[in-house]
């Protein structure tokens, strides 16, 4: 079985026996879901297909079209892009800002990357980046990285992680090394501790950094886009992949950008467009502009949302964050997430490999999982995202 | 239904061209209709009618290919295609001319729609990632109009050369394979420079065929031993596909004699060969070694090649091999790149080129590759390929058969080299011009009987009736660059620019049976090389069928 709750997709063959907290907090929710589907729940939609034809006559009339929201599987995402060219619509996930730290720089000045079973197999020195958050959101990191070489492997954490993250590291099977240091500085000191000069600094500390990182052999460097906060995250990103490209002139060392679920709609919006996402199709065209078309600043645009505007919101997670958007549609069944405007319609749908069949990537894009349900969804009253998106097409 | 082509001139490598009817009844070719009815009858006089093209090398799925369309936004110019564009807005002269991509690596849709433009039917993803084959597979489900296929990349994957290094027995490595190839739905196993991508991810800048891994302490030559015999026992269709140690290192048409060798007289395929020509005498260290590959596969008829013929202008170079992609790096044009160690099973790297006239290795390489298709003489053994997008985007196939058709055409081209490439090039003594049979033979018939699909290349009674209409015209390019009609499955699917229908699609896959010790044994070892269970990267058969998709497999 493979875990549908965060983008690290852990494998069991008894998931239950698995120790992680978002994991037992999102079978929760899920049960808290299943109890929607009682008649009684006074939310639920009564008639689907009413509500349906009145939708697409809406946007049938409406002259801009956002489609957001929390879109964590292929099936989805295929049937949100496919939508939005059908409407000359903008298409944007509500991740998209931390996936375009990454995507930014990377478009700018390339990347040297690692896939999370080959660091796991062959790095010596793990640096991660970030601070709790990180773990918050994927808690099973450690555990994922724990591989066949643990005696030559070194991990060193850098930036804001307390004892909770070191004790995740050491439950893991590792004797971490923290150094706490402001995010912003750690390219920079990475560049410092790597230079000859810190070879001889009276500072032990820097000279002990400076042993570590010659001495390896092959370097992972982890951070997540998401628990990366900083100003012009961006070119944070790019100068760590600058010290990252300097290094594999004389050894090897490489990046593992962590992504959230919805790694997956880029994925495919990529495939299917060209573009990672914030996108705006014309005529079938798509065009890429990561400001004009993110979906933050179209719903600046459109503050209104006056009948020409609509908004298709879609959540087939359990994460409990609320949009902070008024949207015309909801695809989800989170009658806290997404804030809807008056007269608007909510269409109850399925979690993504929890309650219907859902290929999903895993956090490091590499391997693409399909995820069977553990719990089946009653049909009749829940169905997939991508069913009522190809059912909202004109 | 039933379709009655009528006075088409049929060409098809396997039966004399001669003008005849042909009938496509539901999905079937046949030359002779059991009854005289027809639901639709086309007058072609003065077309041809041949099967569908089939690709067999061209990066259409995947992560690299993803992350070569991440990598390159700015060179999106979208226009609409000339399909696109009404009746009024088409010149004639416009019409015939071929319209760029929208960008070196276009999205799926464009794929699809672009080589159906041009008469292709099936395409065939040669470099699949075992971790990422559910990917390769859901990106090539929607690649529309098109069948596909992919080869599987093995030979730098840790778990085989751990047993490689041990000694295990063939047979351990045969069951591998074949689990390999069930487990990710693949119809071929490729390799990318044996053993290379994995010992550039423990440092090693080098790796010929005869040296040796700094950790496992095995040679390529070991590892092409090992995978060609598995291929050959488990009578996959398709040969070993190799891409050779030493990617356009100058001197490299050693390893590729070398590679020859290795694999012992065993059937093999070398791939984007152009690449792996080159000699170290010339005016700049480089010289093209053309001949001694074709006099080679000329004389080996266990060997086949694709050419991977570059043309001259912008596009993306991806390719599995890290360790000469990253030695290429500083080449980059835009000046960034992109490098993945992928998974214990190999990586890839991602680098934009621009291929220039006026460069004297980028000149050389136009001449090489023309040089191996004017010099193997049978076109069933070497095929018409860009390694989309390495060598030039697939649409520059038009383009390509002209340069092969006609001297004058080549020659015009080559009086615009590099001064140093037309003093010392062989090309400009090869008067060959193909003919269109043998056209038709090097980009249906032979990729075809090359991947096994027997059913498939040519216009036989029984074969699927996956149709081109081609209207004669003086100029191939221009010919090859539109066709009149598309049938698929005997449905007409294009006409006169126009997509008139979706078209159902089949993913191929090598028929190969999994012994269940090896599914034992994986299940133990699997999570201890990567972290996670076999069953999660298993791809079962439900996941590759649909409405419109099913599923055919290949064999010897």
């Amino acid at each position: 079985m493979i875990c549908p709750f965060c983008s690290l997709l852990c494998d069991a063959t008894d998931l239950n026996e698995i120790d992680c907290g978002l994991r037992n907090k999102s079978l929760n929710q899920l049960a808290k879901f299943r109890s929607q589907l009682d008649p009684s729940f006074n939310e639920s939609v009564l008639d689907p297909e009413m509500e349906l034809a009145a939708s697409i006559e809406l946007l049938g009339i409406a002259k801009r079209v956002l489609i957001t929201g929390r879109i964590a599987s292929v099936q989805t995402a295929r049937a949100a892009v496919a939508l939005a060219m059908k409407l000359n619509g903008t298409i944007d996930c509500a991740e998209a800002g931390h996936i375009f730290k990454n995507v930014q720089a990377i478009q700018r000045a390339g990347i040297n990357s690692v896939s999370l079973a080959e660091a796991r197999d062959h790095a010596d020195l793990l640096i991660v980046i970030g601070d709790d958050s990180l773990f918050d959101a994927c808690p099973r990191i450690p555990h994922a990285l724990h591989g066949q070489n643990m005696s030559r492997k070194t991990v060193l954490l850098l930036g804001g992680f307390t004892d909770k993250s070191m004790k995740a590291w050491q439950a893991a099977g590792f004797q971490p090394w923290s150094i706490s240091c402001k995010l912003e500085s750690v390219p920079s000191a990475l560049l410092q501790w790597s230079n000859a000069m810190a070879q001889s600094s009276q500072d032990r500390m820097t000279s002990e950094l400076f042993t570590a990182l010659e001495n390896a052999k092959y370097t992972a460097v982890l951070w997540s886009a998401a628990s990366l906060f900083v100003e012009q995250a961006d070119l944070w990103v790019e100068r760590l992949l600058e010290w990252i490209a300097s290094q594999n002139e004389t050894k090897r060392c490489a990046a593992l950008p962590w992504t959230s679920l919805d790694g997956t709609f880029q994925q495919v919006c990529t495939w299917l467009t060209g573009f990672p996402g914030r996108i705006r199709f014309q005529d079938g065209i798509p065009s890429f502009d990561t400001y004009a078309h993110s979906y933050e600043n179209w719903l600046a645009a459109s503050r209104d949302l006056d009948s020409d505007s609509v908004v298709i919101a879609i959540d087939e997670t359990v994460a409990t964050e609320p949009f902070r958007a008024k949207m015309k549609f909801g695809l989800d069944r989170k009658f806290y997430a997404i804030e809807l405007t008056a007269g608007s319609v909510r269409f109850p749908t399925a979690v993504a490999g929890a309650e219907v069949a859902a290929d999903i990537f895993r956090a490091d894009q590499t391997l693409l999982a399909h995820l069977t349900p553990s719990h089946e969804c009653d049909e009749s009253r829940v169905r997939p995202a991508a069913y009522w998106l190809a059912r909202l097409a004109p | 239904m039933i379709t009655r082509l009528v006075g088409g001139e049929c060409i098809d490598g396997v039966s004399k061209s001669e003008v005849r009817d042909l009938y496509l009844v539901q999905d079937t070719i046949f030359s002779v209709s059991k009854d005289a009815r027809s639901d639709a009858e086309y007058n072609l006089s003065n077309h041809i009618v041949v099967a569908g093209g089939i690709d067999l090398h061209t990066h259409i799925g995947g992560g690299k290919v993803n992350i070569a369309r991440l990598l390159l936004p700015e060179m999106v110019r979208h226009g609409r295609s000339q399909s696109e564009r009404t009746e009024s807005e088409r010149t004639e002269k416009e019409w015939k001319k071929i319209a760029p991509l929208s960008s070196p690596v276009p999205g799926t849709w464009e794929t699809g729609r672009r080589y159906l433009e041009m008469g292709y039917t099936a395409c065939f993803e040669p470099a699949v990632l075992p971790a990422n084959a559910r990917h390769a597979h859901a990106e090539m489900a929607d690649t529309p109009w098109l069948d596909t296929g992919g080869f599987l990349l093995l030979g730098n994957d840790r778990l085989l050369l751990e047993w490689i290094s041990k000694g295990v027995p063939q047979s351990q490595i045969n069951d591998y394979v074949a689990w390999m190839i069930r487990a990710h739905q693949c119809c071929a196993v490729k390799v990318v420079n044996a053993g290379g991508i994995d010992a550039f991810k423990f440092n090693q800048r080098h790796l010929d065929v005869d040296e040796k891994h700094w950790y496992f302490s095995i040679t390529p030559r070991q590892i092409l031993q090992s995978l060609s015999h598995a291929v050959e026992s488990l009578c996959l269709a398709h040969p070993l596909h190799v891409h050779c140690s030493n990617l356009g290192v100058a001197g490299n048409i050693a390893s590729t004699m070398a590679t020859i060798d290795a694999v012992e007289g065993r059937r093999l395929h070398l791939t984007h060969a152009q690449f792996h020509c080159y000699g170290t005498e010339g005016p700049h260290g480089y010289c093209s070694a053309a001949k001694v590959l074709a006099d080679r596969v000329n004389a080996e008829s266990n060997l086949s090649i694709d050419v991977g013929q570059m043309q001259f202008g912008q596009t993306v170079t991806l390719s599995g091999d890290t360790m000469h992609q990253f030695a290429n790096r500083k080449l980059a044009r835009p000046r960034k790149s992109i490098f993945q160690d992928l998974e214990c099973q190999a990586g890839c790297g991602v680098l934009p080129f621009k291929y220039r006239q006026d460069q004297y290795v980028h000149s050389l390489l136009w001449a090489i590759g023309l040089e191996l298709f004017l010099r193997i003489e049978d076109p069933l053994r070497v095929f018409l390929t860009t390694d989309h997008p390495n060598g030039a985007p697939f649409t520059a196939y038009p383009h390509l058969i002209h340069l092969l058709m006609s001297y004058d055409f080549r020659m015009s081209i080559f009086e615009r080299l590099h001064a140093d490439v037309q003093r010392t090039s062989s090309l400009a003594s090869l008067k060959r011009e193909y003919s269109l049979d043998e056209i038709i033979k090097m980009t249906r018939l032979g990729p075809a009987r090359a991947l096994g699909l027997s059913n498939r290349g040519s216009l036989s009674d029984g074969g699927l009736a996956d149709v081109v209409v081609y209207e004669r015209c003086q100029n191939p390019e221009h010919m090859f660059a539109r066709p009149k009609m598309v049938f698929r499955r005997g449905n007409l699917v294009y006409r006169d620019g126009e997509f008139l229908a979706t078209a159902s699609k089949s993913t191929i896959v090598a028929n190969v049976e999994i012994d269940s010790t090896m599914d034992v044994t994986l299940k133990k070892v699997w999570p201890m090389q990567y972290g996670y269970s076999s069953d999660l990267i298993r791809i079962h058969q439900d996941e590759l069928l649909s409405e419109q998709r099913n599923i055919e497999f290949t064999s010897r």
